[in-house]
């Protein structure tokens, strides 16, 4: 418990100076798993509060059906999923990074991202819409820092110069393709066979 | 004593019933009526307008084989059929008044042609306009390419439009639906013509093409053909600027036109002067009658439009035999009939006018035409319209109020009550209404004021935070300093 207030206190640290902080995080141990999870966990409950608490003014989102646990997938998953392709690319191409660190660096860098999602969404409830400006600004201010924050990250944890990183992002967006299409094939595949064995089982069924 | 229970809820349930009937608005369609909400999502709605009357062979003296085109006046309405070549006119209590086919002069005489000798008969008729300041009626008769102008009293003939000599452009000159504005511009819609509507002076010269409509490219073609030879371009299908079918005139002298062409980017026109598209399009939906709900591209195809003196117009889809009504803001009010078999459905509609506060519908093959009137909910909702229209905030609010109270899909009535309380300042009360009915825009005005008084009102407060901030800041700065020396 200590250590993760030591860990937080740290994370400020990080986010102001990523060369140095994630660095350390990887070299020193500083890095700490659990904290990162509980900002993941975080960034999929501000994905939800977002849909659900923005003012009227700017929340045009359809509201007959709302899925709480498809919007926290939806904000996490595409998260996960450049971790694990990040990872299975920066292997083949020398990068030094465990998965471990990358999953720091990458939920690290969620931060600003949900300090300035949640800005936005109280000022939404406040401001009208001639001051939309303002919002756009501060999503700009986050999402800058966090396209920042997890480029030098990554560039620190793999060893990696500014090019090299680059191309091994454009390599983790195939790979992370190349995923879902995986994981596209393997569910049609999966559905095939569940309604092949519950044919089968009705036919038994039936008969018997 | 149980046999007295029996009777009691035997009355009882009765009175349940009768009154539960007479409650639900008075409606007694089984139309399944709807309108699309904000996120383009069908929800349930109520007519604005009953079939009250059908006009057929049973009200005239004549044979008819359907109507293609109608035009009204105050207390008259005209009536072409194409099939039989005549001009059917019927008064306001809907009684047979004449049919025209031959045409004769001022003394009754008919009249025959000087060269031919032949007789002046209608030949296929599809348009017919009433010229209210004229006081004539201009019949585009297709067949024959030409147009007769006849009188509005005694209905002879006053003067034949020919070809004008002076037309220029691959157009035929055959008139389908005909508009004449104020200042006595004759319009000539012609069926599947790309140059636009043909625009001819008082004396019958001609003046130019009006209005031309702009396709809609897909991108992809596009692209193709910008890096096709020339060669291979010639074996292309050209895209041809869609045409208009129909046209109507709204009472500030602008041209309505619509397109049936689904390579159309509109569907509506109102064209100023100049030949531009007008038409304000303000609703949650673009004016395209009915939407593919996934991709909110409009699927109608209008064969005619009618304005009224609010600004409330009616289009009229031959594919679904829907009517939509949309007020002067493009705001879709509501959608009514249908194709089919069942009594009051359409066949094959062709043609639709305001007659007062009635609308009459034509069909093409079902020798009728059907009037409709007003229900208790559509005299609520065109009577907000009308009010807001004419600038009677409050007497627009109360019917709104009704409207909702007769159907509370209806989202136009929430906002037309929320503009009334933003006129009156009473910003809680606009904001509660506009939220209801999804105005964003509106709401955000509402808000503004509600917010500017909120910051009126507890000024103190807000000043007395800022103070206690910038005290604390300085205080925390000249500890700093005073720690460093």
């Amino acid at each position: 418990m200590v250590k993760l207030l030591d860990d937080t206190k740290y994370l400020k640290y990080v986010l102001f100076h990523p060369f140095d902080g994630f660095y350390e995080a990887k070299h020193r141990e500083k890095g700490n798993c659990a904290l990162a999870t509980i900002i993941l966990v975080l960034y999929g409950i501000i994905g939800v509060f977002r849909t659900q608490y923005t003012g009227f003014i700017f929340n045009t989102e359809f509201r007959y059906n709302l899925n709480i646990f498809s919007l926290f997938m939806s904000s996490i998953l595409p998260m996960i999923l450049f971790i694990v392709s990040n990872w299975s690319s920066t292997t083949l191409m020398n990068g030094n990074g465990r998965l471990r660190d990358i999953y720091v660096v990458a939920c690290y860098s969620l931060v600003p991202l949900i300090l300035f999602n949640l800005i936005t969404v109280l000022l939404s409830n406040i401001i009208i819409w001639e001051e939309n400006l303002i919002l756009a600004g501060f999503n700009y201010i986050g999402m800058l820092w966090f396209v920042f924050l997890i480029f030098s990250g990554l560039c620190t944890i793999h060893e990696y110069t500014v090019s090299k990183n680059i191309v091994t992002l454009l390599v983790t967006l195939v790979a992370a393709i190349i995923i879902i299409f995986l994981c596209v094939l393997y569910f049609s595949l999966m559905d095939k066979v569940m309604s092949f064995v519950s044919t089968i089982s009705v036919e038994i069924s039936k008969r018997w | 004593m149980r046999y007295k229970y029996r009777i009691g809820a035997l009355i009882l349930s009765l009175v349940l019933i009768f009154t539960n009937g007479v409650s639900v608005s008075a409606q007694t369609t089984t139309d399944d009526n709807y309108i699309y909400d904000y996120w383009r999502v069908v929800k349930k709605s109520v007519p604005a307008f009953e079939l009250v009357r059908t006009i057929d062979e049973k009200t005239m003296d004549v044979t008819i084989s359907g109507f293609d085109d109608v035009s009204t006046s105050k207390d008259r309405i005209f009536l072409i059929d194409t099939v039989e070549s005549r001009l059917n006119i019927l008064d306001k209590n809907y009684t047979f008044v004449t049919s025209i086919k031959l045409i004769r002069n001022s003394d009754k005489k008919i009249v025959t042609d000087s060269v031919t000798g032949n007789q002046l008969v209608l030949t296929n008729p599809e348009g017919v306009w009433y010229h209210e300041s004229q006081n004539e009626i201009y019949i585009a008769d297709t067949g024959a390419s030409r147009i007769i102008v006849l009188d509005g009293e005694g209905y002879f003939l006053k003067r034949i439009i020919e070809r004008p000599e002076d037309m220029v452009g691959v157009t035929q000159f055959k008139p389908s639906k005909i508009v004449v504005d104020k200042a006595n511009k004759i319009y000539i819609v012609v069926q599947s013509g790309f140059e636009g509507i043909i625009e001819l002076n008082e004396d019958g010269s001609f003046s130019r093409y009006f209005g031309v409509n702009k396709p809609y490219v897909d991108p992809l073609d596009y692209f193709w053909k910008s890096i096709s030879s020339d060669a291979q371009k010639a074996k292309m299908s050209k895209t041809y600027a869609p045409s208009f079918n129909n046209i109507n005139m709204d009472h500030d002298g602008f041209i309505f036109a619509t397109t049936i062409d689904s390579a159309a980017l509109n569907m509506v026109f109102r064209l100023n002067p100049k030949g531009e598209n007008v038409l304000k399009q303000e609703g949650y939906l673009r004016v395209t009658g009915d939407i593919y709900p996934q991709t909110g591209r409009g699927q109608g195809n209008f064969v005619d439009v009618t304005i009224n003196d609010y600004g409330v117009y009616a289009l009229m889809d031959q594919g679904t035999g829907r009517i939509f009504l949309y007020d002067f803001d493009g705001e879709l009010l509501n959608i009514f009939a249908s194709s089919g078999n069942l009594k009051g459905d359409f066949k094959a509609p062709s043609s639709i006018a305001w007659f007062g506060d009635a609308l009459i519908a034509t069909d093409k093959t079902l020798k009728c035409a059907y009037v409709y009137e007003m229900t208790e909910f559509g005299k609520a909702a065109m009577g907000a319209t009308k009010h807001y229209y004419h600038g009677e905030w409050e007497e627009s609010a109360r019917l709104s109020q009704e409207a909702i109270r007769l159907n509370a899909n209806y989202d136009l009535a929430y906002i037309g009550i929320g503009k009334y309380y933003l006129m009156k300042e009473d910003y809680k009360s606009a904001m509660y209404y506009f939220k209801l009915g999804n105005d964003r825009t509106y709401y955000s005005k509402a808000y503004n004021g509600y917010r500017n008084l909120w910051v009126q009102d507890n000024f103190i407060w807000i000043f007395m935070a800022i103070i206690l901030f910038a005290g604390l800041l300085i205080y925390s700065e000249v500890r700093y300093h005073k720690r460093k020396a």
